[in-house]
């Protein structure tokens, strides 16, 4: 029986497509995985059936009866649930109170809340799906965060009595495993199989390949928003699965290697060590593009951010063209002529209230001043200007605020003030994410430009092409540690996204 | 129609209250001497508004500006009462300001507590001490210099019947500074960075925590010079005179951001704000209105400010 179908689903932000023709059909009583890289829209399609973001064009039907959801309470009122990583729990009120929020607590003389009558039937929702480990009376914030979790389910779960509406029946969980340890993460599939013996739907989605196989009945693949297969999982082998996600793409589109990579090191990193990150080692040469990939979280990220101090002390040591340095916050390294592109534009990248030139100048202010201390801001907007024509941004000049610029655009200011202070190494978080196709080929040209000119670049990057396209070499990271170093010479994705993945059957490349 | 009115609503506000009080008080509000005795009432809430400004551009607040103002003119007061000249105990109240607003600075950027916790602290040990050291006396008399108090009643002539107030000169004068120092610097556009966005500020290599404290500094070092100013003209000192000052600032400042279309602290901004507030008490104060009806006003004025600006922005 079909519980959910979802037909040529479209959605664009900002003329960058994001779904295309994306369609979806789960079945009550099967757990269905939602696959694709970052990027193919799996996110895009979650926010429209919880009626956070409104689609271009697209049918949804539940029942084979089109509804339209267009708010959350509307997802909620349909019996659909959805289940983040990042939980909205209240840490500070107990299991019960957390799964009786909202509603009527039961009362005692109709004024005292009837505690013990709370917490049974607290218990009573938890033992429904078979957990009976944690105490309806514990804090939240005492809890693992496996656990939180499937107290959330069970407040999910026993939602049964919105008004006007109907019991739970589709579960979305997003990469609902990501905090969780392995013993946690059975709980959680116990907890799965129970609501799909129960006639529930759920939606999948992971990067985890092996927990996948293991629990989904059937797989929908997405890539660049279009839905490219729905299959059974049974004989379906992980690279099988792989291939699907990512495809055959060309090294069309990717601007060619300018010049070959010097034997000089730029940067060497030995023994990076924090809270996260576990012995990392690697040298980069000048002119070199080394890619650092990775699921999701894997160290990518921390590495950058270890190396700019931007998240305080690490151990290890790092030198920048064989000269010992010492960086414990980001200013040192701008100082020493590290470039540093965050992951996340919005949050951490641009200060989105000032204006194109502001956000140019940022780190590199101390060189736009006269008499000691006033700002040039003559000298500013004209760097905003000739930078901006380096990296083909389009704007209505210098003043412009950023907010106004769209994401490929913004990207492109961040990118300008990665290349105005003529730093030797750029580390570059994501540089491409969520950017339009257009600004992109621009990014990899300026790129190549860049190692042309004996720049060391690090690019982290979830996008594989391009990293099999763009670097010289990729580190992979999994779990905080280096597993592997390649050459991306005669190597291809599908070869690189097992690595990540860390598939062993795929012949090394 | 709309946005115009988010933009220049205060800026409109101010001028009806202007013209009504010209319609109402005709002979004596809308004259040179009536414009340059408000400029001297609102000179000392000037310079703690100018001052607080630098904070607020952060994003941040300080709300101990008040009890500070106290101290620094009873420190003032008693240094003189001990026998040090004018400059000396202008001097030291000065330190003790910059020094207490470090020390907001310190709780602030490098401790890590919020401003408003942190300075709501402060502001009870800074009227504390106001009061242990002055023995909650009022300071006045023989004990305040004539060459001090004197400074306030003295001015620059205008013409032959006014003369502009030594006060208003000294918010001027600060009021230069501050823009210059917002508006002109490199460590002003560092603190409009930090106050767009903390994160992204820290990242782009901007020393978030130096400039904090620092920022706080000025802050204090604003209080304790408004302090001073009100000491000179009342010609005393006591420990509870600058109370009224951080309400007042910051509402000053709020009025000023609504005329922001980001909705950014601008110290010419803040002026008008601080105009609104003096103009009102004038005009008031010559119509005989009771000050309480000026309290309601002024809240009131506040919040449709606020509201008019925040049109269209709410969400849920």
């Amino acid at each position: 029986m079909t519980l959910l179908s979802i037909r040529d689903l479209d959605k664009s932000f900002a003329g960058a497509r994001a779904l295309g023709g994306a369609s979806l059909e789960v079945r009550a009583g099967e757990v269905h995985a939602l696959m694709g890289e970052n990027g193919a829209g799996k996110s895009t399609l979650i926010k429209v059936l919880a009626g956070v973001v409104k689609p271009d064009a697209g049918v949804i039907e539940i029942d084979d009866a089109p509804v339209t959801i267009t708010s959350p309470a509307d997802a909620l009122r349909l019996g659909l649930r959805f289940i983040h990583q990042e939980l909205s729990v209240v840490p500070h009120l107990s299991v019960a109170e957390n799964i009786f929020l909202g509603r009527d607590y039961p009362r005692r003389w109709g004024v005292m809340i009837d505690w013990d009558g709370l917490n049974r039937a607290a218990a009573a929702v938890l033992a429904g799906l078979g957990v009976d480990h944690i105490h309806p009376a514990r804090k939240m914030a005492r809890l693992s965060v496996g656990d939180q979790m499937l107290v959330k389910i069970a407040t999910a779960f026993q939602d049964a009595s919105v008004e006007g509406g109907v019991p739970a029946r589709l579960y979305v969980m997003d990469e609902p495993t990501a905090a969780l340890s392995a013993e946690e993460s059975q709980r959680l599939f116990a907890v799965i199989r129970r609501l799909r013996a129960a006639g529930a739907g759920i939606i999948y989605v992971s990067h985890r390949l092996d927990e996948v196989m293991e629990l989904a009945d059937r797989l929908t693949v997405l890539r660049d928003g279009l839905t490219v297969v729905t299959r059974d999982i049974a004989g379906l082998q992980k690279l099988e699965v792989i291939e699907l996600m990512i495809g055959r793409r060309f090294a069309e589109g990717y601007p060619p290697r300018l010049s070959p990579v010097s034997d000089e090191v730029a940067l060497s990193v030995a023994h990076l060590s924090t809270a996260y990150l576990q012995d990392v080692s690697f040298e980069i040469r000048k002119g070199e593009i080394l890619g650092l990939a990775g699921l999701e979280g894997a160290g990518q990220s921390e590495v950058i951010r270890a190396i700019v101090g931007a998240d305080g002390g690490h151990d290890g040591a790092i030198s920048l063209a064989g000269r010992p340095v010492k960086i414990d916050e980001p200013v040192s390294a701008w100082a020493k002529g590290l470039a540093f592109l965050p992951r996340e534009r919005r949050q951490e990248g641009l200060v989105s209230s000032a204006s194109i030139a502001g956000n140019v100048s940022l780190p590199h202010l101390d060189d736009l001043v006269r008499f000691g201390l006033v700002l040039d801001r003559a000298a500013e907007a004209e760097q905003a200007v000739e930078l901006g024509r380096q990296v083909k941004l389009k704007s209505k000049g210098p003043k412009q605020k950023v907010r106004e610029l769209s994401g490929g655009n913004q990207q492109k200011v961040v990118f300008a003030r990665v290349i105005a202070g003529k730093p030797e190494v750029l580390l570059l978080d994501e540089p491409t994410r969520g950017v339009d196709v257009g600004a992109r080929y621009d990014i990899h040209a300026l790129l190549r430009q860049l190692t042309a000119e004996g720049k060391a670049v690090v690019l982290a990057s979830s996008d594989l092409p391009e990293l099999v396209y763009m670097a010289d070499r990729v580190i992979v990271f999994r779990d905080g540690k280096v597993t592997t170093t390649v050459s991306t010479e005669g190597l291809d994705q599908a070869a690189l996204a097992a690595l990540c993945f860390g598939t062993p059957t795929v012949p090394s490349a | 129609m709309a946005s115009a009115l988010k933009t220049y609503g205060t800026l409109i506000g101010f001028v009806l209250v202007v013209v009504f009080f010209w319609i109402e008080i005709p002979d004596t509000f809308m004259t040179a001497k009536n414009w340059l005795n408000i400029s001297q009432q609102v000179s000392m809430l000037a310079v703690v508004a100018f001052t607080m400004t630098i904070v607020m551009v952060m994003g941040d607040f300080d709300l101990s500006v008040g009890s500070m103002a106290s101290l620094a003119g009873i420190v003032a007061a008693l240094a003189f009462h001990d026998g040090y000249g004018v400059g000396a105990g202008v001097a030291l109240a000065l330190v003790i300001g910059l020094a207490g607003g470090l020390l907001n600075g310190l709780l602030v950027a490098y401790v890590g507590i919020l401003p408003f916790v942190a300075t709501l602290g402060t502001l009870t040990v800074y009227s504390g001490l106001a009061f242990l050291v002055s023995g909650g006396k009022t300071i006045f008399g023989r004990d305040i210099p004539v060459a001090f108090s004197g400074f306030a009643r003295s001015g620059i002539p205008f013409s032959d019947t006014v003369s502009v107030p030594s006060l208003t000169i000294v918010a001027a004068l600060v009021l230069l500074v501050v823009w210059f120092v917002l508006e002109q610097t490199t460590f002003g556009r560092r603190l409009y960075a930090i106050g767009g966005n903390k994160e992204a500020a820290r990242l782009a290599g901007i020393r978030v925590r130096r400039l904090r404290f620092l920022a706080f500094g000025l802050s204090g070092l604003g209080a304790a010079a408004a302090g001073l100013m009100y000491a000179s003209r009342v010609a005393s000192a006591n420990p509870t005179q600058g109370s009224g000052l951080m309400l007042d600032a910051i509402a000053a400042v709020f009025l000023g951001m609504t005329m922001s279309e980001e909705g950014e602290p601008h110290v010419l901004a803040t002026l008008i704000g601080v105009l609104i507030l003096g103009v009102l008490g004038n005009g008031l104060t010559q119509m005989s209105i009771d000050s309480y009806v000026r309290e309601v006003l002024i809240g009131s004025i506040i919040v449709l400010a606020v509201a008019t600006s925040s049109i269209g922005k709410a969400r849920g």
